[in-house]
């Protein structure tokens, strides 16, 4: 399945990792979302930003088949996300997302290093070494044994930062990794995300942050719940 | 991974989990004191079936039988059995199986101006059979399990002392008292049999038989028998022998069965009453049954209420950790594995609780043992892994619901909270 894939995606560099088609979100009367369409090719940083409310959150949920569009159509890897049963939709995620949260999300009673383990452990197996250099990219080697609430909230972004990488994902999505954090360590996680995309990484992030949207190579607007600008 | 999970979980929260624990406990006490109950009691009257053989009682009819295992009670005795009949108890159907019998008599003498039963018996003797054939009887043949510290006696002014009796008089084995009417008697040893023996002095038949002035007459025999396992068939006899059909009749008279014995016996000696003595059976038997049934009820009881309290714990748990439920979910793992962890966990609590009861219901069975045979029980352990296992069962039933919840549980409502 992966084989066939990566082989197409050879034949055809071109291929997005996400392709939207006249995505719609509703909740009852509520339209979150409607009419979203767009490409995003693989490698590509792109910001989502918009006012509250206007359904950046909405839209990350169903990039990352947390949630299912009530129209239109999601191509992940270039393939229909539509009807897809929960077990397969947990399937993609931990084999093709990585998520970063506002609030970190950490599992409260493993360390640092047991928590990326355990992304590692329902992707396929545990591998400590792994885990620990992916630790030491994040410039936390030192504090693999600590449990979260030992460690400040930049710290637990740059764990769960590390998580979302720990299985190499075709797509990293956050929901506002700096929503949370003083400058100081909004500037280190930014300079993560920005290491990421020189290594070639599809990311998308939710952010309200102006400065994120200059690191980004592109940015994508939404107001009520629709695509504003795309630039 | 798993375990590691698990290990970490299981630290969490701690407090809710000793209480769910300690319900499962309390079940599987309740659980295992009824099986160490059930199953030593049943061991208990194996027991004894083995080392009296069935024993039948026979005694005069209209002679209540409801007292101890010789009926030393004086008030009786009116009536009596001809001795020379004790040989036609050998010459019944069933006369293979008749492996012992020992006739008794009642009388009193004085000793040191207070009046102590003498019970007169035959230690050992060979008889002759109505056949012709020799037969060995006496009390040795019946009572295996009178613990005797001496010798038995063999002379005729030989006897042997009840250990209660000789605590009493000061008396061991070599000594001689005076015994009024019976005059000057040796002491050969002394018995413990944990009955009404143990208060008499046990003499041979002719010097009771002169005592009471009853020459050839006996109060009761003891009859040892090997016998078939009742079943409902012999049961059914027991209580109304009229009411079998003719082919029944003949298969119940056919079979070695206690009660089939025991009508031979009346059919064969003049005005006797013939039952089968279980010692167990009777009075403490009956207790333990209705312990046993009372123990039963409560143990459904805890084990319904551990459920419950499994489920209660469980239910707040997955509430308190939606959180960590959602995160796992979003990180692609798969049902089966988070609902493993949470089950795990109740497994666990199960164990560990069912464990710790299966060890304090076995004491509590040592207990209840104590108190109604004056001796513990032997602990059935393959009790230990049922209990256990039932309370692990009971655990992850309690724990079924909240896996709904689990299944339930969406993580985009707990992961994007605002807070
Ligand atoms: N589960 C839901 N039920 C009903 N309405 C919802 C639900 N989730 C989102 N909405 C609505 O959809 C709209 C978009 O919400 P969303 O959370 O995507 O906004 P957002 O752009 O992420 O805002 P913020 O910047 O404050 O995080 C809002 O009007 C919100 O009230
Ligand atoms: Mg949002």
């Amino acid at each position: 399945m992966t084989a066939a894939v990566s082989l197409r995606a050879s034949v055809e560099p071109a291929r997005p990792v996400i392709e939207l088609r006249g995505l719609g979100r509703s909740f009852g009367t509520v339209e979150a979302l409607r009419e979203v369409s767009f490409a995003i090719p693989s490698g590509a940083f792109v910001a989502i930003m918009g006012p509250s409310g206007s359904g950046k959150t909405t839209l990350l949920n169903l990039l990352s088949c947390l949630d299912r569009p009530t129209a239109g159509e999601y191509l992940l890897d270039g393939i229909p996300t539509a009807g897809m049963s929960e077990a397969e939709q947990a399937r993609i995620r931990r084999e093709r997302i990585g998520l970063v949260f506002q609030q970190f999300h950490l599992i409260p009673y493993l360390t640092a290093l047991e928590n990326l383990m355990l992304a590692q452990h329902y992707h396929s197996v545990a591998d400590a070494a792994a885990a620990r250099a992916a630790l030491e990219r994040v410039g936390l080697g030192h504090r693999a044994g600590h449990r979260p609430s030992q460690l400040s909230g930049g710290e637990q972004q740059r764990v769960c930062i590390a998580r979302a990488l720990i299985n190499e994902p075709s797509l990293i999505l956050a929901d506002e990794p700096t929503g949370n954090l003083d400058e100081a360590n909004e500037t280190v996680v930014m300079d993560l995300f920005r290491q990421l995309h020189r290594e070639g990484r599809t990311i998308v992030l939710v952010t309200h942050n102006p400065a994120f949207g200059e690191v980004a190579e592109r940015t994508i607007r939404l107001a009520h719940g629709r695509v504003e600008s795309d630039r | 991974m798993f375990w590691r999970v698990l290990r970490q979980s299981f630290l969490e929260g701690r407090r809710r989990k000793v209480l769910a624990g300690v319900a499962v406990c309390l079940a599987a006490t309740l659980g295992m004191a009824l099986a160490t109950l059930s199953v030593g009691v049943g061991d208990r009257m194996a027991q004894e079936l083995r080392s009296y053989g069935a024993n039948i009682r026979v005694v005069p009819k209209g002679e209540s039988l409801s007292l101890g295992s010789l009926g030393l009670n004086p008030l009786k005795g009116r009536e009596t059995l001809a001795e020379d009949d004790l040989p036609q108890i050998k010459d019944i159907f069933w006369r293979n199986n008749i492996i012992g019998l020992a006739p008794f008599l009642n009388a009193e003498v004085e000793v040191s101006g207070a009046r102590v039963p003498l019970v007169g018996t035959w230690f050992r003797r060979d008889i002759e059979l109505p056949d012709g054939d020799p037969f060995t009887v006496g009390v040795r043949t019946v009572a295996a399990h009178w613990a005797v510290a001496g010798a038995w006696p063999e002379a005729d002014d030989e006897v042997l002392l009840g250990a209660a009796l000789a605590r009493r008089l000061g008396l061991g084995p070599g000594a001689a008292f005076d015994a009024g009417a019976a005059g000057r008697l040796r002491v050969a040893g002394v018995v413990e049999t944990g009955g009404d023996e143990d208060a008499a002095i046990i003499a041979d038949l002719a010097l009771a038989q002169a005592v009471a002035g009853l020459p050839g007459r006996v109060h009761a025999v003891e009859v040892s028998a090997l016998t078939v396992p009742e079943n409902a068939l012999s049961t059914r006899a027991r209580h109304d022998a009229d009411k079998l059909t003719t082919a029944e009749y003949d298969t119940w008279y056919c079979t070695a069965y206690v009660s089939a014995i025991a009508h031979q016996i009346e059919e064969a000696v003049v005005n006797a009453s013939a039952r089968p003595v279980w010692k167990v059976a009777a009075g403490e038997g009956a207790v333990i049954g209705k312990m046993q049934v009372l123990l039963a009820v409560v143990t459904l009881a805890a084990f319904a209420s551990a459920a419950m309290g499994v489920s209660a714990l469980m239910t707040a748990t997955v509430v308190e950790r939606a959180r960590e439920i959602g995160l796992m979910k979003a990180l692609g793992a798969r049902l089966a594995e988070i609902n493993g962890q949470f089950l795990a966990e109740a497994a666990l609590i199960g164990a560990a609780g069912g464990l710790a009861g299966a060890g304090l219901g076995a004491l509590l069975a040592q207990g209840i043992g104590r108190m109604v045979f004056g001796q513990g029980l032997a602990v059935p352990w393959i009790a230990v892994p049922l209990v256990t296992l039932a309370a692990v069962l009971v655990a992850l039933a309690g724990a079924a619901m909240p896996a709904r919840a689990i299944a339930r549980l969406a993580p985009v409502e707990v992961l994007h909270g605002k807070r």
